[in-house]
């Protein structure tokens, strides 16, 4: 087990390295990161003067490696716009991010795991048919559009929910209610493709012969299916999480927007907009990183799921 | 599969004929008619400066389907290289490669996309530029595997065996070969691409107002969504509707392709 996870945690430095480099090249992606971060306006002097002051003069390789000495310590650098540090204007988005984009994948599993196993177990019928179909309409809808959908029906329509914003105290009826129609944006689509591989997941193992030896002990039919089927359909499953997880920040990008969650989605377009690269810069590492250090989490599950793993 | 053919028709050929069967000018302002609700004159209502939604909606299309080709053939293009190169030397070139593909599947693609667009400076082309230089994973993936099939393929050892160079192996023998599943997964990629270009647009990155953009419409009815639905409604609707026929052609040519998923999906 040790073994496995030292390997895995080996395995995500040249990741690592790499998500470094695509964020240090945004900045130098036009050939000159001080026309871009200064506009086009500034005379000649200040220009130079300012590369100066920025190492800009030398070497790519320097300023890279200069980049993320002082990166690796938690200095992202200062936003262009308020001149606050990037870090300290991250911080506090991250937990709004995360609580929204773990809400959803709750929604997705809690959606998911039951329809699709039932889908398995009743092969074949309408309900199965009727699932095929729905799950390509979900995932041909556009997420802003869904959000804007909701707040439509639900908010402006009903007037049951909130329309924006996230309410304060998490465990209120008020933080509760703002969190629904976001949760559900980000975590209804994915379902239908999650419901979809759990039906073909668990049609393959209920074939196999442990499955049929469960049957013939003579065990409820309840017990076979989720302890026995279950659990070994759920490696696909994790797969498809960990194959998910980039979407999901991006996902949670445009359902901040829609929703006006103060969240590191909503952090990145404005800043996008508003052209303060070190935060967008900042923003892009803060959620690559998150990927990475999610996909190792995926890595650690399936080796709690599967055995095998373990004594690999 | 069938259904998927007619709506992906039918979008081509309101992109094609918007001109024609629009009843108005996408462009057409009418102080007279603003934010009116559907009727017969306007069946999907008027946003808030009086324009015809249906017909910036039959416009938009066009867009839609351009965006996607565009972004699709640059993501190919970028994937077959890299992929065929990878697959065919091996070596340090293939290891290289997959560690690029690793780091591509760390970084979000709709928030590099957004990052890269916002560092171009926005608007259509820079938003397909972004979207193209991300996107690519699967294709090289795709090409990747393909050419290792075909790399050990008799064919292929005896064109060598006559001295022909790897250029001329790559592009007369293997590549053409590998083109038939590349050009089906175009399709498959068409809606991830329709719907990151929607998003970009939609979040302000992408075609700017006025252009009927469907993405940049819906974004443009935020605002009365409280008065007037069928602002935002009505263009989301087309992508969707777009989307979903590409979903219905890729997932039944997936099939005829691979038997195997057949009962996938």
């Amino acid at each position: 087990m040790t073994r496995y996870v030292a390997h895995r945690l080996l395995s995500l430095v040249p990741v690592a390295i790499g998500v470094t480099l695509v964020v240090f090249s945004l900045l130098h992606l036009t050939g000159d990161p001080i026309r871009l971060l200064f506009g086009l306006n500034v005379p000649e002097e200040i220009v130079q003067q300012r590369r100066d002051e920025l190492g800009l003069n030398r070497p790519v390789a320097v300023q890279y490696a200069r980049w993320l000495t002082r990166a690796v310590r938690g200095d992202l650098g200062e936003s262009i716009t308020t001149g606050d540090r990037v870090v300290a204007m991250i911080r506090p988005r991250l937990g709004p991010t995360l609580e929204l984009t773990l809400l959803a994948l709750l929604v997705t599993l809690v959606v998911s795991l039951p329809a699709g196993v039932i889908s398995a177990v009743r092969r074949n019928t309408v309900l199965d048919s009727l699932s095929r179909l729905t799950a390509l309409f979900w995932v041909s809808m556009p997420t802003f559009w869904l959000g804007l959908l909701f707040i439509l029906v639900f908010g402006v329509m009903l007037g049951w929910l909130p329309i924006s914003g996230r309410a304060e105290e998490f465990w209120s009826w008020e933080g509760v209610r703002s969190h629904i129609l976001p949760v559900l944006t980000l975590g209804l689509p994915p379902a239908a493709l999650f419901t979809r591989l759990t039906r073909s997941s668990m049609l393959e193992v209920i074939g196999e012969e442990y499955v049929r030896t469960a049957h013939s002990k003579g065990l409820a039919e309840r017990t076979v299916i989720v302890k026995h089927a279950l659990r070994n359909a759920l490696i696909p499953i994790l797969t498809l999480i960990g194959l998910r997880l980039p979407w999901l920040f991006g996902g949670a990008v445009i359902t901040e927007t829609v929703f006006a969650w103060p969240g590191m989605g909503r952090l990145l377009v404005d800043a996008v907009l508003k052209r303060d690269y070190p935060v967008v810069q900042g923003i892009v590492m803060a959620m690559a990183l998150l990927v990475v250090a999610s996909s190792l989490l995926i890595d650690l599950l399936y080796a709690y799921v599967d055995p095998r793993i373990r004594y690999q | 599969m069938l259904l998927g053919a007619v709506l992906v028709a039918a979008v081509a050929s309101a992109a094609l004929f918007a001109g024609a069967v629009a009843p108005f000018d996408p462009a057409a302002l009418d102080i007279n008619a603003i934010l009116s609700r559907p009727d017969l004159r306007h069946p999907f209502g008027t946003d808030e400066l009086g324009r015809d939604i249906f017909s910036r909606a039959l416009h938009g299309a066009r867009y839609a389907l351009l965006i996607g080709v565009a972004v699709v053939v640059i993501e190919g293009a970028i994937g077959v290289a890299l992929g065929a190169a990878a697959a065919y030397f091996g070596g340090w070139m293939d290891a290289l490669l997959m560690r690029v593909v690793d780091v591509m599947l760390a970084v979000p693609t709709l928030v590099l996309a957004l990052a890269i667009a916002g560092v171009l400076g926005g608007g259509l082309g820079n938003m397909i530029l972004a979207i193209g230089v991300t996107g690519w994973r699967e294709f090289a993936r795709l090409v990747r595997g393909q050419v290792l099939v075909i790399r050990s393929a008799a064919y292929v050892e005896a064109a060598r065996a006559v001295g022909a160079g790897d250029l001329r192996v790559l592009g007369r023998h293997v590549l053409p070969n590998a083109l038939g599943t590349v050009i089906v997964f175009t399709t498959l990629e068409m809606p991830a691409a329709l719907l990151w270009a929607a998003s970009l647009s939609f979040l302000g990155l992408g075609a700017q107002p006025p252009t009927p953009e469907w993405g940049a419409m819906v974004a443009e009815g935020r605002g009365f969504i409280g008065q007037a639905w069928w602002v935002s409604t009505f263009p989301g609707l087309a992508i969707m509707v777009t989307v979903l026929g590409f979903n219905f052609l890729g997932d039944g040519l997936r099939d005829l392709l691979d038997p195997r998923t057949a009962r996938g999906f």
